[in-house]
C-alpha cells in the first residue's frame, strides 16, 4: 500500500443485519477522483444506493465520512460528514458537524464508515484503534407500549454513559437521542454534547438502523506527505484567518458567534419572520448577538483547531430555562424565535437545548411548528388538532412543550415529526401554503426576496432548501474586493448588489462547487463561506501538500473533482426522479412581494437566474438534468443519455 | 538569563487543542494528539477545558522519583530534564507526579514530558486565546494581574455604558 499523507488509508464496512465488521483499504481511484468527505460519500451513495432504496429501510447506507486535511494542523478542519438518503426528502441527505468526533476517527485510523442493513436490537458501535466492535444498547434505549413511547436515553446521557462504560472520558462518541430512535424525519446526530449534524434526517436513519452511537478512540494520529511544506501552508493560512481577516473576525464571529448576524440580516431586511412572512423584525435585538454576549454569554469554546472560535456558552437564571447550554447559531435564534415571533430568548436557548437532547434539527424543527402557528392563525388548525396547545405567534410555551412532544411523536408533536411537506398533506384543508419548503426541507433563515441570489441557492440545493450548499455572501456583507479578485471589477457592481440578478447564476454554481470541495476537504464553511478567506488556489496547495498528491496542487483539478462531486450529488436527485420543475421555491417568495422592511416590495425573481445557474454547470435548462458532454467532462460518461 | 515558564490560564482556554497537534507535529511530525506533552482536559458538560502539562516543579517529585537520575532539575534554566538512553521505563515518574504532566508514549516506549520544545514552546506559540502564555517566571504575576485587569477594564466600561431602551 502506497502511505499517502492525509488519509489514514483504510475504512470501515458495517453490517448491522449480519453483525459483521470489514476493515478495507480506502481505494486509490475514490481518493483521486472524489478526494474525500463529501465525494466520497457521493460516489458511494450513487453505487450503493438507488431510487427503489427506502431512507428508512436497511439497505440505505449511512456513510460517515472525513477528508483528507481532517485532523491536521489547517484551520478548522475539525469537521465530519454524514451522508444517506433522507428521510426526510427522499433524495440527497447529508449533514457536516464540528466538535472532535471526525478528527478521532481520522485518529483511529479510518477516513470513513459504510453503515448497511439493520441491528436486531439496539446496539452501538465502538472503534478504539483495530479493536471494533458492536455492543448491546438496549439500556439506552427507549421501548414502546400501548402505542406511547418512553424512555430512550438523551444524546447528552448516552454519550455520558457510553464513555463510562467504555471506562474512558476521552471516547468521541456520536449518537441520536428519542426523536432518532423515533424516526422523526428531521432527526439529528449529536456529538461532544452540542455538535450537531443536524439537517435532512440523519439520525432517523441511523435510528431506523437501530444504531443508538458510535464511540470512537483513537491514537494514531494524522501524517501529512509533506510535513514542513504543509506547516508552511497552515502558517499562511493562519496569518490570512489572523492577520488579512483578523480585525474582521474579532468583532464579528469569534467576538459574538453567529448571533452577530442576526442584527446584520436584519438590517438588510433577509431574516425570516413569521414563518417567512417578513424579512424583518423591528424586535430583533431581542434576540441578538449583543444582548446574547451581554447578557448570557459565559464562555467561548471551539472545535477541533479552529482559530475562528464562534462557539460560546450561555447561561439562563430564569425558570423553567435556567441552566448552563450551548449558546445557538443564526439558524436556531431564527428558527425558534423570530420565525415564531417568540421574544423571550432564553426560551430559544432552552428549545435548542432540547433539540440537541432529543436529537433533532433545529431548522426543521422551528420551521415546521412556524407552519403550523401560520395554520393556526388563519383557523386551519385548533386545539382539537393540537391536543389543547394554543399555538398563537410568540407563545414560547407552546413552542417547547410542542419540541418535547415532537421528538415522541406523541399527540401533535406525530404530525410535526413528519417535516412540514408531509404535516401540511396530513393536515391538508390548505395549510400546504404555509409548509416553507424546497424539495421536503424546511427553508434555512434566509430570503430570496431581500437577497436574490439566496432564492437560487433555495432552490437548487441538493439537500433541499439549504444555505451552506451555495450561499454568497458577497452581496450579504458587500465584499467587493474579493468579488473583484474573483470574478473581475467589472461585475463587481451587480455582485455586491442583493437585488441584482445579474451573473448570479454563475457566482451561485462557482460556490457550489467550491463548498463541495469545502465538505470534501473537509474545512469549515466559516473560513470559505464566510468570511469568503480561503478559494481554490489556497485549497489546492493544503491539500497536494497533506497528501502528496501533486495532481491535488492545480487548482482547475481540485475544481474539476468538485464540479465532478456536484455533479453526481445532482445525478442522484435526477435518478430519484428530480428534474428542473423542482428547482422552485413556495409562492410566498416568488408572488408574494415582501411586505415590510428594507426589502419591502421585492419579489425573488428566480427565473432571471435559473438559466444562468444551469448552463454555468452544464446542465440542460428544459428538463435541469446535466447534459451528456458535462457528463463525459468529467469522466461521468457512463450515465450519459439514461435520464432526460 | 531569568528563568521562564509556561503561564496556563485555564478560564481564557477554549478547547480547541491546537496546543496538541502542535506539540506532536514539533516532536514527531505527526499530529497525533495521543503523543502530545500538554492534554486538554474537557469537562463538555460544564464547559470547561483546562489545558495540563508539566510544570517543571523546583523540588520535582519525578526527579526524585527517578531511579536513573534520567530526569533531573537544570537550575539554570528552570527545566526538568529528561535523557531517554537512561530511562529504564518504570514509570515511576508518571506515578510520582502529582499533576499528570508525565505520560508514556507506547510507540517508543518511553515518557512524554514537556521539554519547551528547545526554548520556543508550540503550544504558547499557537494558543489563539493567550490561554497558553510563555513568559518569565518573575513577571508571570504581572502578566496574569494584567489580564485580570483588562478584563475588569471591560465590566467597567460595560457599567458606564448607556443602556439600550428597553434592555
Amino acid at each position: 500500500m502506497v502511505e499517502l499523507g492525509g488519509y489514514a488509508g483504510r475504512y470501515l464496512r458495517v453490517d448491522l443485519s449480519a453483525g459483521k465488521i470489514w476493515v478495507r483499504e480506502t481505494p486509490k481511484e475514490l481518493i483521486r477522483n472524489y478526494l474525500g468527505g463529501l465525494g466520497f460519500a457521493v460516489k458511494i451513495l450513487w453505487d450503493e444506493v438507488d431510487e427503489h432504496t427506502d431512507p428508512l429501510g436497511p439497505d440505505n447506507r449511512l456513510v460517515i465520512s472525513t477528508g483528507p486535511l481532517t485532523g491536521t494542523m489547517f484551520p478548522a478542519a475539525g469537521r465530519y460528514q454524514v451522508n444517506a438518503k433522507s428521510p426526510l426528502t427522499g433524495i440527497w441527505g447529508h449533514a457536516n458537524a464540528g466538535g472532535f468526533f471526525g478528527p478521532e476517527l481520522k485518529f483511529a485510523g479510518y477516513d470513513f464508515i459504510v453503515i448497511q442493513g439493520r441491528a436486531e436490537r439496539p446496539i452501538y458501535l465502538v472503534i478504539d484503534d483495530d479493536l471494533v466492535e458492536l455492543r448491546d444498547a438496549s439500556h439506552l434505549w427507549g421501548e414502546e407500549r400501548n402505542g406511547r413511547f418512553y424512555g430512550g436515553k438523551t444524546t447528552f446521557e448516552t454519550i455520558q454513559m457510553i464513555r463510562e462504560e467504555l471506562g474512558d472520558e476521552t471516547f468521541k462518541v456520536a449518537a441520536i437521542g428519542p426523536a432518532g430512535e423515533n424516526t422523526v424525519r428531521f432527526a439529528s446526530i449529536i456529538n461532544d454534547l452540542g455538535n450537531a449534524a443536524g439537517r435532512t434526517g440523519m439520525g432517523a436513519v441511523m435510528g431506523s438502523k437501530r444504531l443508538k452511537a458510535i464511540a470512537v478512540r483513537g491514537s494514531r494520529g494524522v501524517r501529512v506527505a509533506k510535513p514542513e511544506l504543509f506547516m508552511e501552508v497552515v502558517d499562511d493560512a493562519y496569518r490570512k484567518l489572523l492577520v488579512d481577516w483578523g480585525d474582521a473576525l474579532k468583532e464579528t464571529l469569534t467576538k459574538y458567534g453567529t448571533p452577530n448576524l442576526v442584527e446584520a440580516i436584519n438590517a438588510m431586511g433577509r431574516m425570516p419572520v413569521k414563518n417567512h412572512w417578513t424579512g424583518y423584525w423591528e424586535k430583533a435585538h431581542l434576540i441578538g448577538g449583543e444582548r446574547i454576549r451581554e447578557e448570557f454569554r459565559v464562555k467561548q469554546a471551539s472545535c477541533f483547531g479552529c482559530l475562528v472560535q464562534c462557539k460560546y456558552l450561555v447561561r439562563s437564571r430564569k425558570e423553567p430555562y435556567a441552566g448552563i447550554y450551548k449558546g445557538p447559531e443564526y439558524e436556531a435564534l431564527v428558527s425558534f424565535g423570530s420565525s415564531l415571533l417568540v421574544e423571550d430568548v432564553e426560551a430559544v436557548f432552552y428549545a435548542n437545548h432540547l433539540a440537541d437532547l432529543y436529537g433533532m434539527d433545529s431548522i426543521s424543527l422551528g420551521m415546521t411548528i412556524a407552519w403550523a402557528m401560520e395554520s393556526w392563525e388563519h383557523g386551519l388548525l385548533t386545539k382539537e388538532d393540537t391536543g389543547g396547545l394554543d399555538l398563537s405567534w410568540g407563545n414560547a410555551e407552546a413552542m417547547v412543550e410542542l419540541v418535547k412532544k415532537t421528538a415522541f411523536r406523541e399527540g401533535f408533536g406525530n404530525v410535526i415529526a413528519e417535516g412540514s411537506k408531509r404535516a401540511s398533506e396530513i393536515v391538508g384543508r390548505g395549510t400546504e401554503r404555509f409548509a416553507m419548503h424546497v424539495k421536503g426541507n424546511e427553508i434555512s433563515a434566509q430570503d430570496g426576496r431581500a437577497h436574490q441570489s439566496s432564492g437560487l441557492t433555495h432552490a437548487t440545493a441538493a439537500r433541499g432548501a439549504d444555505h451552506l450548499t451555495s450561499l454568497s455572501c458577497l452581496e450579504e456583507r458587500g465584499y467587493e474586493q474579493v468579488a473583484a479578485e474573483r470574478y473581475g471589477a467589472d461585475k463587481v457592481k451587480d455582485l455586491v448588489d442583493p437585488q441584482s440578478t445579474r451573473y448570479k447564476g454563475w457566482l451561485v454554481w462557482d460556490l457550489e462547487m467550491l463548498y463541495a470541495l469545502g465538505n470534501s476537504l473537509i474545512i469549515c464553511w466559516y473560513e470559505v463561506g464566510w468570511p469568503p478567506v480561503f478559494y481554490y488556489p489556497d485549497m489546492a496547495r493544503a491539500v497536494a501538500a497533506a497528501t502528496g498528491i501533486a495532481e491535488f496542487g492545480d487548482p482547475n483539478e481540485v475544481k474539476r473533482i468538485a464540479k465532478r462531486i456536484a455533479i453526481l450529488r445532482r445525478m442522484f436527485n435526477v435518478r430519484e426522479g428530480l428534474r428542473r420543475k423542482d428547482d422552485t421555491l413556495p409562492e410566498r417568495f416568488l408572488k408574494e412581494p415582501m411586505p415590510t422592511g428594507p426589502a419591502k416590495g421585492h419579489v425573488c425573481r428566480l427565473d432571471e437566474m435559473l438559466d444562468d445557474y444551469y448552463e454555468a454547470a452544464g446542465i440542460d435548462k428544459e428538463t435541469g438534468v446535466p447534459k451528456d458532454e458535462t457528463l463525459r467532462e468529467l469522466g461521468l460518461g457512463e450515465l450519459a443519455g439514461r435520464w432526460r | 538569563m531569568a528563568q521562564m515558564m509556561l503561564l496556563i490560564t485555564p478560564e481564557l482556554c477554549t478547547g480547541c487543542r491546537l496546543c496538541e497537534g502542535a506539540c506532536s507535529f514539533h516532536h514527531y511530525r505527526v499530529i497525533q494528539p495521543s503523543r502530545s506533552r500538554i492534554t486538554v482536559v474537557k469537562f463538555e458538560d460544564r464547559g470547561l477545558d483546562v489545558p495540563v502539562t508539566c510544570l517543571q516543579c523546583d523540588d520535582a517529585p519525578c526527579v526524585a522519583a527517578c531511579p536513573t537520575s534520567a530526569l533531573w532539575k537544570d537550575e539554570e534554566s528552570g527545566l526538568v530534564v529528561y535523557e531517554a538512553e537512561r530511562c529504564i521505563g518504570c514509570k515511576s515518574c508518571i506515578t510520582a507526579c502529582p499533576f499528570g504532566g508525565v505520560g508514556w508514549d507506547a510507540e517508543t516506549n518511553s515518557i512524554l514530558k514537556c521539554d519547551w520544545c528547545g526554548g520556543d514552546p508550540q503550544c504558547a506559540r499557537i494558543c489563539p486565546t493567550g490561554a497558553i502564555k510563555w513568559v518569565r517566571a518573575d513577571q508571570a504575576d504581572d502578566t496574569k494581574r494584567r489580564m485580570v485587569a483588562l478584563r475588569m477594564q471591560e465590566v467597567a466600561q460595560n457599567l458606564m455604558a448607556p443602556k439600550r431602551a428597553g434592555v
